[in-house]
Order: C-alpha cells, then sequence, then structure tokens
C-alpha cells in the first residue's frame, strides 16, 4: 500500500504539465511604479536562453523564497514551495492561463519547458493584475509565464529556433515562427527532446562511497501547438491549441543494494484556450476561457498482484472561464474584481479510486485608492466549491471569503518604494487527498494559509551603474494542514488536517547592470532567502519547534554575467542548505546542503540586421558535486549541453 | 573580472565541503543487551539496528554502520538469531544480512534479486539446518544455513506474510496484500521433508503473522479490511491442518510469553491500542486489558525477555518521528524507556 501511496502522490503527480498557455504581459497590471516591485522578481529572456535551463522547474529555483522539490534528472518531477506553502498555495500561469491539476494539485515543473518563455515573474501576495485569472489572484503566490507563441508582436516575422545535444545522449529542437500581417498574429510552435538519462551520481553509504549510473531514466517528449490572434486599438483576442506528449522511465529513488526499477509514465495532455481583452482609458476587461485533458498512463510490469503488474489510466479534465475588469472610478479610486468558474473531473481504471467531479466558482471584488505618494488597496474574495462523486461519498460543500490588504509607499520619486500587506488564502484537498483509496479522507477542510509581509525595493543609482535592492521580512501560518500520515500499520497510511506551520522569513535581493566600458557590461543578480518554517502542531511532539521537512533555512542565488559586445559568460549558482528529510530534526534525517556552479560562455553571430546565430556552451555543476533536493534522489554530476540558436527579426 | 575570479573561489571553498558521518564504537562481543531493528521509512535507506546495553542503560543507533562500515539499507522487516548467526531481512533493499550472533560482524550479504526483480523478502522461520524467507513474489525462498545460498523455491499463495515452524510443517500466511480490496484469505502448508505445499488452508481475510506456541500450537492473524471486516485471530488444527477456531475478540499482533500469548490491538476509529493476554491451554482470553499503554504513542510490536521476566514494547511514535523500546514489569509497570531508531520492530536479546 505504501509503494501505491508513493504513486498516487508522487508519480502521478510528476504527470501534469497539463494546462499551458496564454497572457499577454501588457496585460499584466502595469503598477503606478512599472521599473521596482517590491514582491515580484523577474527572468528575462537573455537570461533564460543563457541558463539554457531545460524546464521551468530549472529556472523558478532563481526566484527568492522559492524551496524547488527535484526528484532529478530531465523530465523528473519537480515541485516548490513558495516561502514555507505547499506546492498548491502557488499558481502556475502561462500566458493568463492556469496550469493547474486536481488530482495531485500540484504542476510538474519538469514538463514545463523553457525554450520558447520570454519572459517569467515570481509574484507573492501583491496586488491583483487584472490579466491574470480570478483565481490565480487569489492564491498565496505566482509564477507567471510569458511564451513566444503566445504573445503578440511588432514584427512581421519572427522565427526562434534551436538545436542542442548535451550529455546523457540528449537531444533538443525548436522551432517557433510568428506571422503578423496588419492586426493578425499566427504563431506555431512544436518541441522535441528525447535523452537515455543514464547520468553518473555517487553517494555516500556509511564509509563507501559508491558510485553508479542512473537507471530507467530515459525521456522523450514532444509539444507542439499553434496560436490565432487579433488585436486592434481596443480589442485584442486569441485563440490556440497545445499538445503536450511524454515517456519516461521512472528511476524511482536511489535504493541501497537494489537497482530494479522498471516503472513507465506516459502523458498525453491537450489543451485549447482562448480570450478576449478590451481596454480603454478607464476601463478594462478580460474574458478568458480553457478546456484540457490530461492522460497518464503509470506502468508498472513487475508487481506482485494476481495481474502481475499496474497498469492504470487517469483522466483529468478541466474547463473553466471567467472574466476580469479593472475599472477607473475617479483618478484616485479603482474598482477591480471579477467572476471565475471551473469544472473539473477525475476518471481512472482504478475501480478502488472515487470518481469525483469539481465545481468551483471564484469571485473576487477590490478597491485601490491611489492618493499622491500612498496606495491603499482592499479585497476580498469568495469560493464556493461542491463536489460529487460517482463511486462513494462525496467532500461536503465548502464556502469560504478570504481578505487581502495591502498599503504601498513612494516617498522618493520611483526610488524607493515600501510596502506592507497581509493575504489570507487557502487551498482545496486534491482528489487524491480526498478520494484515494482508503488513503482519501473526504471529511478534510480546506489548508488555511495567512501571510503578512513587510519589504521595500530601492534604487539607488539607475544610469550606466544600475543598482536594485529589495528587501522583504515575513510572517506566514499554516492552519489545518493536511498531512499524510499511517494509520493501522506503516501500509495503510490516511489523510488528516493536523498540521500547524509558522514560517518566519526574509528575502534580500540585489541586482547590478553596469556598462562600465563601451563594449563591456556587467551583470549580477543575487538573492538570498531565510525561511524558519518550524512544526508548531502539538506541544507534546518530538518534532515541535523543528523546521519542516526539505524546506532549507538559507537559499541563496548568484549569477554573474560579462559581456563583451556578442560574446559572454555567465556563471548561474545556487546554493541551498542542509534541510531534514523529516520533521524530526536529528542528524540521521539530514540532507547535506549543497552549492551547484553553472557556466555558460556564448557568442552570437548577426547575420544581416534581421537574423541572428547564437552558439553556446554550457557545462552544469561544473565542480561535479554530489547532491540531492529529496533524500535518496540523487542528482546528476558535471554534464554539458551545446546549442545552436536562430533567430529572426 | 576580478568578481568572477572571487565568485569561482567562493564556490570552490563551498564546493568541498563533505560530511563524513561519525559513526561510535560498539564493543567487539554483545553481551547482556538486546539487539533492536528499527524498519525505517520506505525510500529513506534508513533501516537501522540499536545495541542497548542493559549494564549501563546506553543505547547506540548505529550498531550496523559501526560493524560493517555500510548502511543496513531500506526497510528493515525481520530478524531473528538461528545457531550463531543472526539473519536480518531488508524488504525495499531485497537483502539478507547475515551476522554473526556473538560478536555481530558480518558474515554475508545475501542478495534476493532475481531476474532483474525484487523478491521483496518478508519474514523468517528457521528448521533443520534451513532458512525459510517468506518473498512477496509469492515464494519462500530456503536458505541453506552453512553455504548461505538459496538451494529452492516454493511456491506459496500471494504476498505471503508470517510463517511459523510446527509438527515438520511450515505454515505460510498468504496476505494477498497487493491485490487489494480482495486479498487472499489462505495459509499454506508446506512439508518439511519434501519441501512441497501440500494445502492451502482457508482462514479468512489477509492472514498476516503467523506464531508457534510453547505447546506446538498455531495461530495467525487475519486482518480483515482495515475497515469493516474485523482483525481476528485463528488457530490451525496442526495434526489436519484446518481451521480449528476463529476467537471472537479484535487482535492485530501475537507475542509469546512463556507459556501464554500477549496479544495486541490498534482500535482505528479510536487510535488506541490495547494489550491483552491470552491463554493457549484454555483457548480464552484471560485478560483484555492486560497491560495499560497510556504511555504508548503507537504499539508497533512487543517481546517478552523471559531472564529479566520484562515486556519490552516497541513504539513507533507516529511512524515518522524516531522510535522508543519501553520496558515494563509483568504487572505494567513501566521500568525505562530507550530512544532508538525509526519504527523499532524486532528485538534479539543477548
Amino acid at each position: 500500500m505504501l509503494y501505491r501511496l508513493f504513486i498516487a502522490f508522487f508519480i502521478t503527480g510528476s504527470c501534469y504539465a497539463q494546462q499551458d498557455s496564454i497572457q499577454i504581459l501588457e496585460l499584466m497590471e502595469v503598477s503606478f511604479i512599472p521599473t521596482l516591485k517590491v514582491n515580484s522578481n523577474q527572468l528575462l529572456q537573455n537570461e533564460i536562453q543563457e541558463m539554457a535551463a531545460e524546464d521551468v522547474g530549472e529556472l523558478i529555483r532563481k526566484f527568492a523564497g522559492v524551496s524547488l522539490k527535484s526528484y532529478g534528472g530531465l523530465g523528473g518531477l519537480k515541485t516548490i514551495s513558495m516561502r514555507g506553502l505547499g506546492a498548491n498555495h502557488s499558481a502556475i500561469i502561462s500566458d493568463g492561463f492556469s496550469l493547474t491539476n486536481n488530482q495531485t494539485g500540484q504542476v510538474n515543473l519538469g514538463q514545463i519547458q523553457a525554450e520558447n518563455i520570454t519572459y517569467f515573474v515570481s509574484v507573492v501576495g501583491t496586488s491583483s493584475s487584472f490579466g491574470q485569472p480570478i483565481s490565480a489572484q487569489i492564491g498565496g503566490s505566482s509564477f507567471i509565464i510569458e511564451t513566444f507563441e503566445n504573445s503578440f508582436s511588432d514584427k512581421k516575422l519572427k522565427i526562434r529556433s534551436s538545436i542542442k545535444y548535451g550529455s546523457f545522449n540528449q537531444k533538443n529542437g525548436y522551432l517557433g515562427l510568428k506571422y503578423s500581417p496588419n492586426k493578425f498574429m499566427f504563431s506555431a510552435f512544436g518541441t522535441y527532446r528525447d535523452a537515455d538519462g543514464r547520468y553518473p551520481y555517487s553517494f555516500q553509504n556509511g564509509n563507501l562511497e559508491v558510485n553508479e549510473i542512473r537507471k530507467n531514466n530515459d525521456y522523450r517528449d514532444y509539444n507542439f501547438g499553434g496560436t490565432v490572434g487579433y488585436k486592434n486599438s481596443k480589442l485584442s483576442t486569441r485563440i490556440g491549441y497545445k499538445k503536450t506528449n511524454v515517456s519516461q522511465g521512472l528511476p524511482g529513488a536511489v535504493i541501497f543494494y537494489n537497482q530494479t526499477q522498471d516503472e513507465r509514465l506516459a502523458t498525453n495532455n491537450d489543451l485549447i484556450f482562448g480570450d478576449i481583452v478590451h481596454i480603454r482609458p478607464k476601463f478594462k476587461l478580460r474574458g478568458y476561457a480553457n478546456a484540457s485533458q490530461s492522460l497518464i498512463n503509470y506502468f508498472d510490469p513487475t508487481y506482485f498482484n494476481a495481474a502481475g503488474k499496474i497498469d492504470v489510466d487517469y483522466k483529468n479534465r478541466n474547463i473553466s472561464g471567467g472574466i476580469s475588469m479593472n475599472k477607473v472610478l475617479i483618478s484616485t479610486l479603482e474598482l477591480f474584481g471579477g467572476i471565475e468558474a471551473a469544472v473539473s473531473d477525475l476518471k481512472t481504471n482504478d475501480s478502488t479510486f472515487a470518481l469525483p467531479v469539481r465545481f468551483h466558482n471564484y469571485g473576487l471584488l477590490g478597491t485601490r485608492l491611489k492618493l499622491n505618494k500612498i496606495r491603499f488597496e482592499v479585497s476580498a474574495s469568495s469560493q464556493f466549491v461542491h463536489e460529487k462523486n460517482n463511486n462513494g461519498i462525496r467532500a461536503k460543500d465548502r464556502f469560504r471569503l478570504n481578505p487581502f490588504v495591502s498599503i504601498t509607499g513612494n516617498p522618493m520619486n520611483n526610488k524607493l518604494i515600501y510596502e506592507i500587506w497581509y493575504r489570507n488564502s487557502f487551498r482545496m484537498p486534491t482528489f487524491n487527498e480526498l478520494y484515494y483509496n482508503n488513503i482519501g479522507n473526504n471529511l478534510l477542510e480546506p489548508e488555511d494559509a495567512h501571510q503578512l509581509n513587510a519589504g521595500l525595493a530601492y534604487l539607488p543609482w539607475n544610469k550606466r551603474l544600475k543598482v536594485k535592492l529589495k528587501a522583504n521580512g515575513f510572517y506566514n501560518r499554516v492552519d489545518n494542514k493536511i498531512v499524510a500520515i499511517p494509520t493501522t500499520n506503516l501500509f495503510v497510511w490516511s489523510m488528516q488536517n493536523i498540521g500547524k506551520t509558522d514560517v518566519f522569513g526574509s528575502e534580500g535581493v540585489l541586482s547590478i547592470d553596469w556598462q562600465f566600458h563601451p563594449k563591456w557590461k556587467f551583470s549580477s543578480d543575487g538573492n538570498y532567502s531565510f525561511q524558519k518554517t518550524i512544526d508548531v502542531t502539538d506541544r507534546n511532539s518530538p518534532t515541535y519547534g523543528d523546521q519542516i521537512a526539505y524546506i532549507p533555512l538559507h537559499t541563496a542565488n548568484l549569477d554573474v554575467a560579462v559581456y563583451f559586445q556578442k560574446t559572454g559568460l555567465r556563471i548561474s549558482s545556487n546554493f541551498v542548505s542542509e534541510r531534514y528529510a523529516l520533521n524530526e530534526n536529528i542528524e540521521a534525517n539530514k540532507i547535506d546542503g549543497f552549492i551547484i556552479a553553472d557556466v555558460s560562455i556564448f557568442h552570437q553571430f548577426l547575420l544581416k540586421r534581421t537574423n541572428s546565430l547564437q552558439v553556446q556552451l554550457n557545462v552544469k555543476n561544473v565542480f561535479n558535486n554530489s547532491y540531492a533536493y529529496i533524500r535518496s534522489f540523487a542528482m546528476p554530476g558535471i554534464n554539458y549541453l551545446i546549442s545552436l540558436s536562430y533567430a529572426f527579426n | 573580472m576580478r568578481l568572477i575570479s572571487l565568485a569561482f573561489i567562493v564556490f570552490i571553498v563551498f564546493s568541498c565541503k563533505k560530511d563524513k558521518p561519525e559513526i561510535s564504537e560498539v564493543e567487539e562481543v554483545l553481551d547482556n543487551g538486546m539487539i533492536v531493528l528499527c524498519e525505517g521509512l520506505f525510500q529513506h535507506n534508513n533501516a537501522s539496528i540499536s545495541w542497548i546495553d542493559f549494564d549501563n542503560g546506553t543505547v547506540s543507533n548505529d550498531l550496523f554502520v559501526s560493524k560493517t562500515g555500510r548502511q543496513l539499507g531500506d526497510t528493515g522487516n525481520d530478524m531473528k538469531q538461528y545457531g550463531g548467526k543472526i539473519y536480518i531481512i531488508v524488504n525495499v533493499s531485497s537483502t539478507i544480512e547475515v551476522m554473526d550472533a556473538t560478536t555481530f560482524k558480518p558474515i554475508s550479504q545475501i542478495s534476493m534479486v532475481a531476474s532483474g526483480s525484487s523478491k521483496q523478502p518478508r519474514s523468517l522461520a528457521f528448521h533443520n539446518g534451513k532458512v525459510y524467507v517468506s518473498c512477496y513474489d509469492g515464494y519462500v525462498d530456503v536458505i541453506d544455513t552453512s553455504s548461505l545460498t538459496i538451494t529452492q523455491r516454493i511456491q506459496v499463495g500471494s504476498n505471503p506474510e508470517g510463517l511459523s515452524i510446527a509438527n515438520n510443517k511450515l505454515y505460510v500466511a498468504n496476505s494477498g496484500g497487493l491485490n487489494f480490496p480482495v486479498p487472499d484469505s489462505t495459509i499454506s502448508v508446506i512439508d518439511l521433508s519434501t519441501h512441497t505445499e501440500i494445502k492451502k488452508i482457508t482462514v479468512g481475510m489477509n492472514p498476516g503473522g503467523v506464531i508457534t506456541d510453547s505447546q506446538g500450537g498455531v495461530y495467525a492473524v487475519i486482518r480483515g479490511d482495515y475497515a469493516v471486516v474485523p482483525s481476528r485471530m485463528v488457530r490451525i488444527d496442526t495434526q489436519n491442518d484446518v481451521l480449528a477456531e476463529t476467537f471472537p475478540f479484535d487482535v492485530s499482533g501475537m507475542y509469546p510469553m512463556n507459556d501464554q500469548l500477549l496479544i495486541s490491538f490498534y482500535n482505528y476509529s479510536t487510535e488506541t491500542s490495547t494489550i491483552g493476554l491470552f491463554d493457549p491451554f484454555t483457548e480464552t482470553l484471560v485478560s483484555s486489558n492486560y497491560i495499560s499503554t497510556s504511555g504508548i504513542t503507537t504499539l508497533y510490536g512487543m517481546k517478552y525477555n523471559p531472564s529479566k521476566n520484562t515486556i519490552f514494547i516497541l513504539d513507533g511514535m507516529n511512524y515518522t518521528n524516531t522510535g522508543y523500546v519501553r520496558e515494563y514489569s509483568v504487572s505494567g509497570v513501566q521500568l525505562a524507556n530507550y530512544h532508538v531508531g525509526l519504527n523499532p520492530t524486532k528485538i534479539i536479546f543477548k
């Protein structure tokens, strides 16, 4: 049963890059301080390309406040915790549409490719942005992706393409085309990648250093899709489609003395999406809708049941749509809000699983008062959830109201911004948590989160030398935390609302851009996060006051890049302090901290004016460190990637 | 450029850090104490063995590492002594570790992987110079105690768990746990002269533990479905190999104490345990509440120590926190607590 629990919560969890899609960056709420935001950090296209991140999971760890959980390798499960809240408290939004999964509640960031990303932003708790879905505006935090194929362009033809070859026999190909005659936009893209994933790794077993090769870690995926858009001065609209297909071996944990993994996972996702945006000087309106289907097949050819195998299909469908608006009432006062409705279901050939259908309604209403140097925002969101179960008992209906308040000040003419905010939010229990065999518990309550934050951003220089500083301090509280606990014995687990977590944290961000010579440029981005995330469930428990499993006390990133004309060098490093594999903070549960450094060298050839060709060499984990995010999931040592990219503008 | 080289130096300094685990020394000969197998947690590779010295009450939680220089592996399920050797079953690692019973020095590691697949060993029994190992792939493996090689595989029912020997026969509980919600309900009977299965006895849903009492009587636990069908104890008639009796009280585990059986029960709805006392001569429950379990968080196992005349109770805490071995007098007074590894499950007294 424990194996099946693992399958349910982690492996099938790895399946969902289910909905992907559109958003227009210009629709993101452009605040009254466009260049400086306290609670938002970003990665630009050139940074993403220079890092040669395989997927969104590799990028997302660069943001302050993020703790990545990576089970290793290409396509392997990657989820995050933002400021000590679980993965389910964060929304992943691509081009204005949420990527959600109601079976596991977590999107596998390892299956969202990064090649087509033109812009990537992390936002925590801040004010609502009209271009995002209502459901994402009221959550704990969001990560916003803009892709090449879904953004409008001012050029008639744009091409993006790349081919890559790397260690462990990795091959990538990407082609994106965008044709924009008059007011129309037609785009199409396709990606392909595969790798045998047989990476060497080493780990410590007592006094022995063991060196092995990762097995059953092959990976292949392809994506394709297209979007048609129309835009004039008042209105823009898009409709698009995206397909994702993944076939992968599941290498599982590195088990001492036993290397017999042979499970496989196949993922097939389809997504259609569309939106209409109307923008007037004092009124903005967006209507959006998307429908997705995710088919997952989990296959274990050597399972000791009567059939001698597990071959289970999961079909998770989701339809959602909503309206988001922003109205300026008088010059100092605006009103915003909207509604969204979603229906999702889960079907499976596992007869012991429920057949749940969830109806989820969201509402948001808020107001923003902009005075001379200070801005107040207050909003309230409501959610109503109703479920049906065609194979067993359903969970009861839920209704919640959640507030948000913030004060933002701009005392020094956009050189210094400060912000104080409080957000109350919750996450629904997932279908797995409610209904999975006898593990699920249909009496579960939603998991509540309170976030209180004070921060500032400072821009002391903004000329040839640009320096940006940010600091945030926060306190978060998670109540009714949903945790899996064994009940009758180690093999029968159940989900319970028993946890309480306190998070005391701080973040610092420092960005420097320095054009110190007409031909030379220096750029550096660093951040540091401190997150004391402790269990405060039960004073008599041995883990009371202990750091929660897998949340590091310290994380830091430092990226340094030097450019000479069209040639550059980037060093990208990621530091994660020691963590505990279980909530009990004892030596036996300790996982070593690590620092991983990647280096890339690149050169861009300009062919005529509109063409460019870039060659790039990435060396990842240059010091060949042995490390793991998750106990028993060893990560690769030093590896290489050569890329050739062509762009037409 | 200076900044870059500085950054490089910082990286190098950080990247050189590597911790070697500290391992405490344990005495050469294990005497007057107990060896405790701690199961660990699935996929954590943290099964461990603790040594508790009764002379001074000290606990060393890395006995296996200190004697072998390596880790035990993932999910330790059973540990028993036979002759001069201790056998330890590591389920997910699919190994059997064979140790010297006096010094705990390693003798052999038997791999329970066959044709690229784990056999997932579960439980041990011994007879006539042979080790019998139930394997979750539906077999009982026979290991010769002198050559320490697998000499035979005997096919039984699905997902066998506990096994015990009586009347020159081996009784194997076929749980069928991986076919849940339709588990197995039989016990396989194996003739130990011919090493063949001679019968399957239908005993009830989801058989688990099997023991033989001091008189050669065989008892098994049928665990039901953890929901509606209750967890009960049954008795096997070892002459005719038929189900003799299903007892009308709840049982999760059975542990011999002299001529009697301590029986434990975990109540799923109240999340509490009880410990009763069963008399195999009268086939009655002498006491349904023999020892108070108020100081125990998660009753995970028990073992009676005849030389000290005390009962050792294994407390799994909440399964994810390190456990305790709690010593009680036979009148139920708590005498000592020993803090051990994760999910203590088996004890050998020395």
